[in-house]
């Protein structure tokens, strides 16, 4: 019992010894493995890689049954004579075997000249440097864990266990998730922290090892067992989230109640008002599109020609004549002429600053002998009726200008005045004053009581001008002027102005078709224009 | 007076001059980094790769040059002691050096100059490096330098990759195993 226990130990080291030199199963699974990796990036024969400071396993592949004795390993360090090394071989799948030698004692930093022979034939040669072809065994004790923050994986391995080598190593790291795989070079620290991943997926980690080219060269190693782990989801953010939408709710509130408090301010200020004219200019913009001319009167042309007639000061008091323009206007309206003057002498006469009703009073009294001398009255009643009359007086005394509408200043006769019948209608409501007339002081565009005249044409109030002139069609301008001393020769301002004339004729619309006919006369006619200076009356 | 003066100025100058000539121990901080040497190690790379790119048609060399072994058989290496290895390494430089010079003069290319030049400052800079370590100069003695492991090349490419290994192997152990940086550390 004694002698077998102490020939034990022994005998396994002679067992030991025994295999060690045979060493039939040196050709175990991770060289095998290592051996698989090294035929896709050498090329070279026969392929050697060493495992650590003290190796160097060279391989070759043939085709040929397995004879190893037929070949011959031989390597050769600087200086020193050539060693053998016994060649083994390995089976394959099919007919390939593999042939491979190992060596045990290496002497790295210096070239090494390797030969094999298969028989008497040289069949590879090669140099190397040992230190210059290293594989080395995957990262052993990968650990991943997680840091506090999501998106991040912190990993943790050991250095290859190589006594002269630890700081010359580099390493890469891969990720892998679902469809992406990602790689980072990690240079000679054993571990690292991965940032920027997505919350909350699962990553698979692999690490592998190689020496940095230095002082120490290989192939990257094998990749180490993927180990899984989940990185944090995204925590934080519900808080986040919810916070961001109070604050710009409170943000809005505060926001709609400076607008509304401001509301007007700010409206005034974004879009502020641009005072337009069109309320001094009543229909100049609705009815003639801005066409002062039109808006003015059709027969202004006469007026036109001056344009020194706009001016408050230059405008010539005028004297509407009231005529009847149907059928006979120039029959009847010569004798109405022919008192026209006279009513002008008159008016002059009597007074420089020839207002309108003054005016008018001075025609009444003509008109008397006429029949048309209710109208007349009944006309300046409607006249001081209306909202103006206060202010008339003291707008004919003013030194303002009412503009009469008289499309009488139309040089064009008939043309389109006759059809125009809105604007026929303007003088008729200067005239007569009108209800709407908001502006007490006729400027000389005193549009207001020319906008209140064209609408008040279609109201019942004309009606008697439809009633009285059924058959004709009156036409006056009426424009009163600044009694500023205007002279201005109107003489010459009508070319259709006869020496008795001052016929205006009234278009109406509702008349128009029957003033048309019987209008033979053209209808347009300066008006009549009272000169405060007297001389130029267009007699 | 201004000759007392003069004379004991030179006589201080001396006397600092023996001391640096007889290589008093250092009082230098000792040069630790690995990477200094790292350094050194890739200039040499490059310069090996860029010999041969440029050498063309003056690659071979009139006449061979001695250079140390490269090889290093870690078993025996560390059964040395730190004495010998020093030695092994400083007349392997010594002999680098030597041999760069004899290059440095044949050569007319002013790019292959320029490397040549940088090579042998290099060669003297770990030469200083290792001094730094409390490690004794060695100068040849007609005596040893027979018994040196040397051997010969022929090509100025050879050379270069015989300076890089030699960098690589022997000096670059010594050094990371100096006792003057482990003692510091652990």
């Amino acid at each position: 019992m004694i002698r077998l226990r102490q020939l034990a130990p022994w005998a396994l080291l002679l067992v030991f010894t025994c295999c060690q030199n045979a060493s039939p199963g040196l050709w175990d699974a991770g060289l095998e493995k290592k051996a698989d990796l090294l035929m896709r990036v050498e090329h070279e024969e026969p392929r050697c890689f060493a495992e650590g400071m003290r190796d160097l396993t060279c391989f070759w592949d043939e085709a040929d049954g397995g004879t190893p004795h037929l070949y011959r390993f031989t390597y050769t360090y600087e200086n020193e004579e050539s060693n053998e090394c016994v060649v083994e071989s390995q089976q394959r799948e099919g007919s390939e075997t593999r042939y491979f030698c190992k060596l045990l004692k290496v002497q790295l930093f210096g070239l090494l000249d390797i030969r094999v022979y298969r028989g008497e034939t040289l069949l590879y040669n090669r140099n190397l440097l040992i230190n210059l072809v290293f594989l080395l065994d995957p990262p052993a004790n990968l650990t991943v864990t997680r840091t506090g923050k999501p998106g991040q994986l912190k990993l943790s391995w050991l250095p290859p266990p190589l006594k002269y080598m630890e700081n010359s190593m580099m390493y890469e790291v891969s990720c892998t998730t679902a469809g992406s795989r990602m790689e980072k070079v990690v240079q000679g620290n054993t571990e690292f922290t991965l940032r920027s991943l997505r919350p909350g997926t699962e990553y698979a980690i692999q690490v592998r090892v190689k020496p940095d080219g230095l002082t120490y060269d290989g192939y990257w190693s094998d990749w180490t067992l993927p180990i899984s782990m989940r990185t944090l989801p995204d925590d934080a953010d519900p808080l986040i989230l919810s916070f961001s939408v109070i604050i710009s709710f409170i943000l809005v509130l505060l926001s709609l109640t400076i607008f509304l408090s401001y509301r007007r301010f700010l409206i005034k200020k974004m879009w502020p008002l641009i005072p337009s004219p069109e309320n001094k200019f009543p229909g100049l913009f609705t009815v003639y599109g801005g066409n002062f001319q039109e808006w003015l009167g059709h027969s202004s042309g006469g007026l036109w020609q001056r344009p020194g007639f706009f001016y408050l000061e230059e405008l010539p008091v005028m004297l509407e004549v009231l005529s009847e323009a149907t059928m006979s206007p120039p029959v009847q309206i010569q004798p109405g002429d022919s008192r026209a003057p006279g009513l002008l002498k008159e008016t002059t006469q009597e007074n420089e600053d020839e207002m309108l009703p003054k005016a008018d009073s001075g025609m009444e009294k003509k008109w008397d002998p006429d029949l048309q001398e209710n109208w007349l009255m009944d006309q300046f009643q409607v006249l001081q009726q209306s909202s103006t009359p206060p202010s008339q007086s003291s707008l004919l005394e003013s030194k303002d200008a009412y503009v009469t509408l008289s499309q009488n200043f139309d040089q064009h006769p008939g043309e389109g005045k006759l059809e125009d019948i809105s604007e026929e209608s303007l003088p008729l409501h200067v005239l007569f004053g009108t209800t709407e007339t908001s502006t007490s002081h006729p400027d000389l565009g005193s549009l207001p009581q020319s906008s209140g005249s064209s609408q008040l044409s279609s109201q019942s109030s004309f009606e008697y001008p439809h009633n009285t002139w059924p058959s004709k069609s009156l036409t006056y301008a009426c424009l009163t002027m600044a009694d500023s001393g205007i002279s201005t020769d109107y003489s010459s301002i009508s070319s259709s102005r006869t020496g008795m004339e001052c016929i205006y004729t009234n278009d109406y619309k509702n008349q128009m078709p029957k003033e048309r006919q019987p209008l033979a006369t053209p209808p347009t006619h300066t008006g009549c224009w009272v000169q405060e200076q007297h001389n130029s009356s267009p007699t | 007076m201004q000759t007392y003066v003069v004379i004991g100025l030179v006589a201080v100058l001396l006397i600092v001059l023996e001391w640096t000539r007889s290589g008093m121990p250092s009082v230098l901080k000792p040069v630790c980094d690995p990477r200094v040497l790292d350094r050194f190690i890739r200039e040499a790379q490059d310069t090996e790769v860029a010999m041969v790119r440029l050498c063309l048609s003056s690659c071979a060399l009139s006449l061979s040059l001695t250079v140390p072994l490269t090889s290093v058989d870690f078993v025996a290496w560390d059964k040395k002691n730190v004495q010998e290895q020093a030695q092994e390494v400083q007349s392997g430089l010594w002999l680098l050096g030597k041999a760069i010079d004899v290059v440095r003069a044949s050569v007319s290319n002013t790019a292959l100059q320029s490397m040549l030049d940088n090579s042998y400052s290099n060669i003297h800079s770990i030469r200083q490096v290792i001094r730094t370590l409390n490690i004794q100069d060695w100068s040849p003695s007609p005596t040893e330098s027979a018994s040196l492991d040397t051997r010969q090349v022929s090509s100025t490419p050879e050379l270069f990759r015989v300076q890089t290994n030699f960098l690589r192997g022997k000096v670059r152990l010594l050094l990371s195993h100096a006792p003057a940086c482990h003692r510091s550390s652990s």
